[in-house]
């Protein structure tokens, strides 16, 4: 039995018509018109390859795969079932044990460089990370990069000076923090 | 001859301190360029069939209600 409230409010207007106890009442939902930005043709478009290790990669990957999918509408998102992915990386042998793995294909550079010769994109290999927050780190990488370079005239270039960055950072961390571990300090 | 083997001892811990950093740097680097890692012509079979797969139909993107 559910407890009754005694306060000076009433929780029903007094015409208000008679609601069963235990019967869900809908809120009213307040209709907000959607802002749609108008977006200019895909730049990307991003595959998802797993095969299904039962990996933390997975995992995690899984868990946020709504919240990657919010932050990337406006590229085309295709996910390989887990039998496509065990043929396609049978057939790549390379990519064994790289899974999960998300593909980001660069449009723009494909036709500038007619084809895939050239840079075309990107791998991230989640599949050879070993903790869930080196996942989500990695992930929340790859969410962020693709939107702040989406207008990039020369994403290669931006990758590789990001990654020289990263670097210069773990370098940073490796002299403040594991040299003078490694010394005695 | 104690002060002489101090130096010793000294540019051998240093020696292996810088030998560590550069290692260390070393792996890093490669993890990095392993995790975040840029596709060229030697991936072209790769990206080719992927791409394929969505020019054949046989890949449909994603949409909300499908299943991740």
């Amino acid at each position: 039995m559910a407890k009754t409230r005694s306060g000076s409010r009433p929780l029903m207007p007094q015409n208000a018509p008679p609601v069963n106890e235990g019967a869900v009442i809908e809120l009213p939902v307040r209709a907000r018109p959607r802002k749609s930005k108008p977006s200019g043709p895909p730049r990307f478009r991003i595959f998802i390859i797993d095969s299904g290790w039962n990996s933390v990669a997975r995992r995690v990957l899984r868990h946020n795969f709504a919240l990657v999918r919010r932050l990337h509408r406006d590229d085309s998102i295709y996910l390989l079932s887990r039998k496509r992915s065990r043929d396609f990386i049978h057939r790549h042998r390379s990519l064994i044990g790289r899974d999960p793995i998300i593909a980001v294909h660069d449009l723009d550079a494909i036709e500038q460089h007619y084809g895939n010769a050239g840079f075309h994109g990107l791998h991230l290999h989640l599949g050879i990370l070993r903790t869930p927050r080196q996942v989500l780190t990695a992930l929340q990488a790859f969410a962020r990069f693709p939107r702040v370079h989406r207008e990039s005239p020369d994403l290669e270039t931006d990758i590789r000076s990001e990654l020289r960055r990263e670097g210069i950072v773990g370098t940073v961390e490796i002299l403040l923090h594991k040299v003078p571990r490694v010394i005695g300090g | 001859m104690f002060d002489r083997l101090g130096e010793v001892v000294s540019v051998v811990l240093g020696a292996l301190a810088l030998g560590y950093l550069i290692y260390e740097i070393d792996r890093r680097k490669r993890k990095l360029s392993d995790l975040f890692y840029l596709l060229d012509n030697e991936d072209a079979d790769i990206s080719a069939e992927l791409m394929d797969m969505v020019e054949s139909g046989e890949l449909q993107p994603h949409t909300r209600g499908g299943r991740a």
